[in-house]
């Protein structure tokens, strides 16, 4: 058992597939979800997954510095930062139109 | 040997848990079970992060992720009455479309790490003391330090502070005259 698992110990291919599926998943939910919120929480499911991949290069490829990692805090920032503006627009919306489902928001469509 | 099996053992379990919970935040049919789901996201991936060596990022991702933007994605739920929209299925076109779309990105960027050879390097031990330094790059002025980014974060976290507050006030003043 302790010989098959230390076998198997994730390299960084595992690791970069991870954070792949993650992205994959992040994506299906933007392209489905309907409620635009639903959409934001897969928006950051993506970005998640792209911060994962910073801090995976950080450990195995240049593990004496820590470039990754800032780039990671600032991505986080950034998230943050994201998440309010979706917020504040999904509120205007929503006393505008009384919807947020995104299926239904098609004033600019020709 | 212990220590390898003991950190594939947590691998694998944080790996499953969090693609599980990822699916749940893209597949539930209400939309505040998905962000609870996606606070479980969050924190599976601040695992990884300790997993990886990286302390201070986990705290960070807690902190910021977890404590803050979760918590504003509720209040978007709860501000736009989405908690009663129970979402109704989707039509299989579009779920078919999504599906492809995902199954073709991963296809297609694990078939590049696959064949790609990372320099992976190993041997070099991380420094612990690595939050100082990272302190210290945060603020050098020189070529490989990150002081201007890190004055536009500021400034970019104080504009969207305030167009949140403008975007989403009460009533504009004009239609306030009617």
């Amino acid at each position: 058992m302790m010989e098959f698992l230390s076998g198997i110990s994730p390299g960084i291919e595992h690791w970069l597939i991870l954070s792949a599926l993650l992205f994959s998943i992040g994506i299906y939910g933007v392209l489905v979800r309907k409620n635009a919120v639903g959409v934001l929480l897969s928006a950051e499911l993506m970005l998640n997954a792209g911060i994962l991949n910073f801090v995976i290069f950080n450990y195995f490829i240049t593990p004496l510095i820590v470039d990754g990692e800032l780039m990671a805090l600032f991505l986080i920032a950034v998230a943050a930062a994201e998440a309010v503006v979706g917020m504040a627009i999904f509120v205007a919306i929503y006393k505008h139109k009384k919807t947020v489902d995104v299926t239904r928001l098609d004033t600019l469509k020709g | 040997m212990w220590n390898e099996a003991i950190h594939s053992l947590v691998f694998y379990f944080l790996a499953g848990l969090s693609i599980l919970t990822a699916i749940a935040v893209v597949g539930s049919q209400r939309i505040l079970r998905a962000a609870l789901a996606l606070a479980g996201v969050l924190i599976c991936n601040a695992g990884f992060y300790v997993l990886l060596d990286f302390e201070f990022l986990a705290g960070v991702q807690v902190l910021v992720y977890v404590g803050g933007i979760v918590i504003l994605v509720v209040f978007a739920i709860m501000l736009t009455s989405s908690v009663e929209l129970v979402e109704n299925h989707p039509s299989s076109h579009r779920k078919w479309i999504g599906a492809l779309a995902a199954s073709f990105f991963f296809l297609v960027t694990s078939s590049a790490f696959l064949s790609s050879d990372f320099p992976v390097d190993r041997n070099a031990l991380r420094s612990i003391a690595d939050v100082k330094l990272l302190g210290r790059k945060l603020l050098d002025y020189g070529a490989e330090g990150y002081v201007l980014p890190f004055e536009i974060i500021s400034l970019l976290l104080l504009s969207v502070m305030i167009g949140g507050i403008i975007v989403a006030r009460k009533a504009p003043q004009s239609e306030k005259k009617k």
